[in-house]
């Protein structure tokens, strides 16, 4: 039943191109595809966020190879195309949010650079900086000021070089102040997401606002020929103090005649904000962070999927419609419109790689990835209308492309929704039944209750006795991996690794007390030297940090020419102490004589 | 008294080296007496026959770089790979597992030692010790150790140079060849002359002989050339239906991981040799790879009653009715046991166990003190550590930390020992050797499940969340149907989304 379904799965898509040596690490928000020669020959503009190693670029590719490449200064968190004017060829820019500013590429080339504007600077921190330039306050009193500023208005409000001051290492401070303080202070906020919107036509090639949200807390929608700012609306309330800032971004409609935006915020909101509007309207409170959402053009709906393994969907009012609970993490989503079967469908990248396409809430596919997708996007590629791209964690790249003839099965119920009730009620619990033998025995056990009870305490009591003698001996021959009370709190566990006859013992020590260090041990081996050699026969141990496991290893040869195998045994010792602390007998495995048949 | 009649009759007599040194005098009269040379040859390989049926072990390299492999995730219940999968089996939640991955068995045999570990380190990891370990490959040195003694000079030279002879003139004597065959796969445990010889000597006798097929096949398959050694053992079943060949096939079938196959080829084995113990035992234990224990323990009932004193039958039920919460049962099973002599560590081990939670408490001590006294240095620990079992049933814990301490001290790889003593410290309220103790025995073992679960509900309840997650999901990993560690997760899932 399950692999029919598979293969029927399959089919609806052809692997258009597999590089797993792409080595591109990026994000959904990241990736775009435009048509940027206006040749009809749709480019993926991806920006590659680097290992940590490598750098930031921006990458075109054109068809299955890369087409060019150009350096990025910082790590981006957006790319957005976007037509900017009327003027012909048709050729579309390319948006790149990285920091405060937005960089716009015309043909690959940079062509603007547009900054957001700076915040006002409270007024006490900017006469705090402006008295260390002039030498009236020392650097210790600044600190001291400035902390007592942060206090009050929070950290967020400061300038970024005040909060850089804040954040030194006391002994770097002078000269952090003798650098800066020669700079104006800025406050300036940093782009968190961007999207696009419609100017004035629903056209496709039409003239897009740019649509981007900030760290303090605002949207802000700017006009694609000037740079201006249209409009600004703030996320949060003007009296509440608290920032709300948003995390994915999705605007649709015309800016010039009616337009909603909507954000998910880090706080877990779901803000709406609408033309005309200077402030946003809570729609929902999220039960957990967004991961990732998508508008739905038809009816606004809005699809979300959540950190808690679950995609929800709200309505244009945010009214819960349906909560579909994941077989995993979310990673990604991209809405999948098919507009021969006039709708649109929902992508989830999973966790572990799994891709499921949601028609609403029922599943209508699935699709295997190698690993987690991270960057998911649907849309024209090179000639072809409908190709799925696809960026997994470890930076390969997959192009899949939906067959024409393809059509996903959105009538078929799904069986999972319709579970059989009282399926638990059903299953039996296999409860043995009590045998005779054992009514027998209670009455046994009953008739002599009083000479059982005594037996068995007497044996209890002997038991008591041998324990203790045991326990003595064992203490007394130090045959202890771990100290009892008392004394040391030293655990030791070994092992053996192997094939023989050369093998590598590995001793942990761990230090079990809550507090108190342990200093001046070692570990000593005892052998039988026809048997083994050992490359240390006596390893000096450092400090023993409480909590921490202390490997040491020691290599150990077999030098007996029969194959015997004899006991290691292990001790702890201290110096100056004649018995040792802990001690383990190891038995040696026997090493296969492979190499001597 | 004639010396040939003499060295035949310390031969019956399984008086082999008196038989083998009248041999060598005779021969150094005679050296072209084929008769004495047979003899010899016979009494040489007696010396040293080992039942490979029984002893057969699957070496690490074996498991590994296996390219018979079919499925990577086989379906549920059709492979020995992994017994967790198999519908209705026993959990590790009431019948614990051994160190290779499987819910331990009433007997210990080669087999139920060689799980197939996930990894080569795992593998290399389990404790090797002179009883556990196991060989590198099937034809490594201790094989040949078992087998032969080739590995000990002889005076004067080995008793047949194998690299001098000349097979070809021996095939086509079949009163030579094959005890010549037997000498050089068990005594010299040469396969590839071995080998050599099967395939002349089938040649010569035009591929009749069914007993040269299960020879070659045999040959094929320590070689490890499975598909070759079912052809030889399927034609040889053609010709002649024996047990043998039966559960020679069968070993194919499981060395190919094709339990299903396996079973069916002793099916049929069973259609020829109606109630047949050897057929019977090997269908149980292939249940029992497959960890369908209710179909394992009703073929071992089966042997019991063809075979009322089969060791391994009893065993294996009396486990399988501790572990079903039926101790009485067991005990009743055990003292068959005892009643036919057997008289070990192990046997009151488990005696004392199924006296006191069958409630017989009056025995269950002394059990117990007979078992100490008969305890070897390898299974004292386990002993000492049941014994503190018994003293956490009693609610003396500081006899039940003795106890396991002494458990520790004899074996200082008792992951199971370190788990309790954990839960006895987290008792007294000190969690840092709690935790020590918990970290020990997962490093240990890291098939249990309980360290984990322990470690994550002791994380959990200092507020170590972090790490509690972590540690849930190794112990969700070992045993995905543990309730109460899903729901440990699901709690703290909770506390990571919520907002």
């Amino acid at each position: 039943m399950t692999s029919l379904r598979n293969l029927e799965y399959e089919q609806l898509w052809l692997n258009a191109h597999t590089d797993t040596r792409a080595a591109v690490y990026t994000f959904s928000s990241c990736i775009t595809l435009a048509d940027l020669n206006a040749d009809g020959d749709f480019k993926l503009i991806v920006a590659d966020l680097g290992t940590g190693s490598t750098n930031v670029k921006l990458k075109v590719y054109k068809g299955t190879s890369l087409h060019s490449e150009t350096a990025l200064l910082d790590v981006p968190t957006g790319v957005v195309s976007f037509y900017m004017d009327f003027s012909e060829p048709r050729m579309p820019a390319i948006a790149v949010a990285s920091g405060s500013n937005i960089y716009i590429y015309k043909n690959m080339r940079p062509y603007f650079k547009f900054s957001l504007p700076s915040m006002d600077v409270n007024p006490l921190e900017k006469d705090l900086w402006m008295q260390v330039r002039e030498e009236q306050i020392e650097v210790g009193v600044l600190m001291e000021l400035l902390n007592n500023l942060r206090l009050e208005i929070g950290f967020a409000q400061l300038s970024t070089q005040s909060q850089h001051l804040l954040a030194q290492d006391p002994t770097t401070v002078p000269s952090f102040v003798q650098q800066y303080c020669k700079v104006p202070i800025k406050r300036q906020t940093v782009v968190t997401c961007v999207t696009t919107l419609k100017k004035a036509l629903a056209d496709e090639k039409a003239v897009s606002c740019l649509v981007v949200g900030t760290e303090s807390g605002e949207i802000l929608v700017l006009d694609p020929e000037a740079f201006t700012i249209l409009e600004k609306i703030k996320l949060c309330h003007q009296e509440s103090s608290t920032l709300i800032v948003p995390a994915v971004l999705s605007a649709f409609g015309l800016h010039a005649v009616e337009f909603r935006i909507v954000a998910a915020c880090r706080d877990g909101s779901l803000r709406l904000a609408r033309r005309g509007w200077t402030e946003s309207k809570l729609l929902v409170q999220l039960p957990a962070q967004p991961v990732a959402m998508t508008v739905s053009p038809e009816n606004a709906s809005i699809t979300i999927a959540l950190m808690n393994q679950t995609l929800q969907c709200f309505s244009k009012k945010g009214k819960l419609q349906w909560v579909v609970t994941l077989p995993a993490a979310a990673c990604a989503l991209c809405p999948i419109p098919l507009p021969h079967q006039s709708t649109t469908l929902v992508a989830v990248s999973l966790n572990g790689g799994l891709l499921q396409l949601y028609n609403g809430r029922q599943l209508v596919d699935v699709i295997k990835a190698p690993q987690s997708v991270s960057g998911l996007v649907f849309g024209k590629f090179g000639q072809e209308e409908n190709a799925l791209i696809m960026f997994t964690v470890d930076g390969s790249l997959l192009v899949k492309i939906l067959k024409r003839t393809a059509h996903f099965n959105l009538q078929g119920g799904s069986t999972s929704a319709n579970v059989v009730p009282g399926v638990a009620q059903q299953i039996k619990l296999q409860i043995p039944k009590k045998t005779r033998l054992f009514l027998d025995q209670t009455m046994r056990e009953r008739d002599n209750c009083v000479m059982m009870h005594r037996t068995f305490q007497r044996d209890l009591f002997q038991l008591r006795v041998d324990v203790a003698r045991a326990c003595v001996q064992a203490l007394q021959s130090c045959n202890n991996p771990i100290s009892l009370e008392g004394a040391e709190p030293v655990k030791l566990s070994a092992q053996v690794l192997g094939l023989g006859p050369l093998f590598k013992m590995v001793i942990t020590l761990q230090n079990i007390s809550a507090s108190t260090l342990i200093q001046d041990i070692g570990i000593l081996f005892h052998f039988d030297d026809k048997m083994y050699s050992m490359e240390k026969p006596f390893i000096k141990v450092p400090i023993l940090l409480p909590g921490v496991e202390y490997p040491y290893e020691t290599m150990i040869r077999n030098i007996s020419e029969l194959a015997l195998s004899d006991q290691i045994r292990v001790m702890v010792v201290r110096e100056g102490q004649t018995q040792p602390v802990l001690a383990a007998i190891i038995n040696m495995p026997v090493c296969d004589l492979l190499g001597m048949v | 008294m004639d010396p040939i009649f003499l060295a035949l009759s310390l031969y019956k007599k399984r008086c082999f080296e008196e038989c083998v040194s009248t041999c060598t005098e005779l021969l150094d009269k005679n050296p072209f007496d084929q008769a004495v040379w047979v003899l010899k040859m016979k009494a040489l390989t007696e010396q040293l026959y080992v039942d490979d049926l029984e002893a057969e072990e699957e070496g690490i390299a074996e498991a590994f770089m296996d390219n018979e492999t079919i499925a990577e995730s086989a379906r549920p219940g059709t492979s020995l790979k992994n017994p967790g999968t198999s519908q209705g089996g026993s959990t590790q939640g009431y019948r614990p597992w051994t160190q290779t991955g499987r819910p331990v068995s009433g007997v210990i045999r080669p087999g139920t030692q060689t799980a197939r570990p996930g990894t080569m380190e795992q593998a290399l990891r389990t404790p090797r010790t002179s009883k556990t370990a196991r060989p590198s490959t099937s034809q490594s040195a201790r094989t040949i150790r078992l087998g032969t003694a080739s590995m000990l000079s002889e005076p004067g030279g080995p008793f047949i140079q194998l690299s001098r002879i000349n097979l070809g003139n021996y095939a086509a004597k079949p009163a030579l060849a094959k005890p010549l065959f037997l000498y050089i796969l068990y005594h010299e445990n040469n396969i590839r002359h071995a080998l050599q010889l099967a395939v002349l000597a089938t040649q010569a006798c035009e591929f009749k002989d069914w007993w040269w097929k299960v020879q070659l096949g045999k040959c094929y398959y320590s070689l490890g050339l499975m598909r070759e050694a079912e052809q030889q053992f399927r034609s040889a079943l053609r010709q002649h239906q024996c047990i043998e060949t039966f559960l020679r096939l069968g070993r194919v079938y499981i060395r190919l991981d094709q339990p299903l196959s396996a079973l069916d080829v002793c099916r049929t084995g069973l259609e020829y040799f109606p109630k047949e113990v050897t057929l019977l035992t090997e269908i149980a234990r292939i249940f029992e790879g497959l960890n369908n224990m209710t179909m394992s323990v009703k073929y071992y009932r089966e042997i019991v009653t063809e075979d009322s004193t089969n060791v391994e039958a009893i065993a294996c039920i009396g486990m399988h009715h501790f572990y079903t919460d039926q101790p009485e049962m067991a005990l009743r099973f055990y003292r068959r046991l005892l009643q036919m002599g057997l008289y070990n560590a192990e046997l009151f081990n488990n005696l004392g166990l199924c006296c006191f939670y069958a409630q017989q408490y009056d025995m269950t001590l002394s059990c117990f003190q007979h078992a100490l006294s008969l305890a070897k240095d390898d299974d004292v620990a386990d002993i000492w550590y049941n014994i503190g079992l018994i003293a956490i049933g009693v609610g003396d814990t500081r006899l039940a930390g003795q106890c396991l301490r002494l458990a520790i001290s004899s074996d200082s790889g008792h992951a199971p020992a370190y788990n309790n003593l954990g839960v006895l410290e987290l008792r007294k309220g000190r969690m840092n050797e709690a935790r020590a103790f918990f970290q020990a025995a997962a490093s240990l073992a890291p098939y249990l499940f309980e360290p984990y679960f322990n470690h994550s509900a002791l994380s959990h309840k200092i507020g170590d969340l972090q790490a509690s997650y972590i540690v849930i999901q190794k112990a969700l990993e070992a045993y995905p149907n543990h309730i109460p560690s899903q729901e440990l997760l699901h709690t703290l899932e909770k506390h990571f989304t919520i907002i």
